[in-house]
């Protein structure tokens, strides 16, 4: 039965959409907060503490709100109505990049600010460049960036408030378009289709399992300091 | 050839580290800086690395004015300039990518990435790199994680990766405060030999006997001001100024 719900199109589309989707979003996020996150964690400005608590804050932020602004962004009245982006993967992909990207600064900010400042003033006193600083300074906090970047992904990969509202969970000629894993099972389920939900719930925990298994790997491996 | 400050400001806010302070380094000897914790040490040893520019005052490397250079020049004559910290601040990888940093800095982006490449890159240790560790008896730690040492060859290993570019000046803030007695030899011997070349070199320090055991000229430093600099025997011996015989003496607490 499960191999035979494994072999069938329909799931596999579902799937592909579903990483598609949170892929693409968690490498524009990750490009978008790296660098955010660097700048912050290693300058010292006056209300660094309240931008601080605005990316923290973000972590947290509903996932249906996200998906409302989102929604109204894309809509025909938003600033990004042009682009015809609604009930599309790209407006998926919008509102988990606003919903990971906080995920994404936050915890490589702070593995970035608790790099010791000696270890950049080593770097630069060696004649390293700024640019060479940073790169010092990414790679001594890269347990804890690919930590943000994981759980950027798990956040992105569960959440279904978002992709409901702005994705529409639409399937065409039996194939995703955009149902992913999480409203496809939220639509199974209350259609009695418990056989496909639980496969694809189990699919989903896997694959939020095995981040997370990466990811307190990395945080064993990242305890050492200098 | 020598590395200077004229007149050199710093300030932080409200507080004013030094007004005008002046010193020169000659290649080839060794200034101890010595001074009460709080005096100022730290901030003109980072002024004459070139980590922060003073809010007056000139800073030369060699006579150029390096504040006044182009972004390029400045940093050529930089990276002439080396400097060791009291915590040995190593990188969390081996001792031989550690010590190899100066060098990979100064090569091209191309050949970084190549040497990323395990087939076509370089793999043999640069010969500056022995060099460097057998300063400081640590070659056989050469692909030794650095979690792995102790304190005490960690800072060997945070010295040697200062020798592997061959600076001119070289800057020392308390590096052997944290150290025993074996160690803190092996790192002041290390100091002798490389400015019995053209190094000239600054030594920050609690300690008057460090001073006293590798120092050609000492200075003074107290409350942001050169108080007394001169010959090492001679300012110990005959102090000019009676703050530094109250120094010496150990009555000047902070
Ligand atoms: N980044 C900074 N911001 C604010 N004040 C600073 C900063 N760096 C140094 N200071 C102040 O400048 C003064 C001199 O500090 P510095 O570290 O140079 O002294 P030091 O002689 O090296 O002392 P120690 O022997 O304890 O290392 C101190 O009063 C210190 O508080
Ligand atoms: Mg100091």
């Amino acid at each position: 039965m499960i191999t035979a719900l494994l072999s069938d199109g329909y799931i596999w589309s579902i799937i592909r959409v579903s990483l598609y989707v949170s892929l693409t979003a968690i490498a524009l996020s990750a490009v978008l907060s790296l660098p955010i996150a660097l700048i912050v964690g290693v300058t010292e400005f006056r209300g660094k503490r309240l931008l601080n608590a605005i990316i923290t804050t973000g972590m947290g932020f509903p996932s249906v709100v996200v998906g409302l602004l989102v929604l109204f962004a894309v809509s025909n009245q938003g600033p990004l109505g042009p682009l015809n982006l609604v009930f599309t993967p790209e407006a998926m992909i919008l509102s988990q990049i606003v919903l990971a990207a906080p995920v994404i600064t936050g915890i490589s900010l702070s593995a970035i600010d608790s790099v010791d400042g000696g270890i950049r003033d080593a770097a630069y006193a060696m004649g390293g460049t700024r640019l060479d600083v940073a790169v010092v300074t990414i790679k001594e906090a890269k347990y804890g960036i690919a930590t943000g970047i994981l759980a950027g992904f798990g956040r992105a990969i569960s959440e279904v408030g978002s992709v409901l509202i702005v994705g529409g969970n639409i399937v065409s000629d039996g194939s995703s378009y955009t149902r992913t894993l999480t409203t496809a099972i939220q639509l199974e389920a209350r259609q009695g289709q418990f056989e496909t939900a639980l496969v694809l719930g189990a699919v989903l925990l896997v694959l939020v399992l095995s981040v997370n298994a990466i990811v307190i790997r990395l945080g064993s491996g990242g305890g050492r300091s200098r | 050839m020598a590395l200077r400050v004229e007149n050199v400001a710093r300030r932080f806010g409200e507080t004013t580290v030094f007004e005008a302070v002046s010193v020169t380094i000659e290649r080839g000897e060794i200034l101890a800086l010595i001074g009460p914790s709080g005096a100022g040490k730290s901030t003109l040893l980072r002024t004459l690395g070139l980590f922060e520019r003073p809010e007056a005052g000139t800073v030369r490397v060699d006579q150029t004015d390096i504040w006044a250079a182009t972004e390029r020049e400045r940093l050529t004559k930089r990276r002439s300039v080396g400097m060791v910290f009291q915590e040995p601040n190593l990188f969390g990888t081996t001792v031989r990518r550690n010590v190899e940093y100066g060098l990979r800095v100064r090569r091209s982006w191309r050949t970084r990435f190549r040497d990323l490449v395990p087939v076509i890159g370089n793999r043999t240790p640069p010969q500056p790199v022995v060099n460097a560790l057998s300063l400081v008896g640590m070659e056989d730690a050469i692909e030794t994680p650095v979690e792995s040492l102790s304190g005490g060859e960690a800072q060997r290993v945070a010295f040697a990766r200062a020798m592997a570019y061959d600076p001119t000046y070289l800057l020392f803030d308390e590096p052997t405060s944290d150290l025993d007695p074996r160690n803190t030899a092996v790192i002041e011997d290390a100091v002798i030999t490389a400015t019995r070349g053209e190094i000239g070199a600054v030594v920050a320090t609690h300690d008057m006997h460090q001073a006293q055991r590798i120092a050609d000229r000492v200075a003074l430093l107290l409350d942001g001001e050169v108080v007394e600099i001169g010959p090492t025997e001679q300012l110990f011996s005959s102090p000019q100024d009676p703050r530094t015989q109250k120094f010496i003496d150990g009555e000047l607490v902070y």
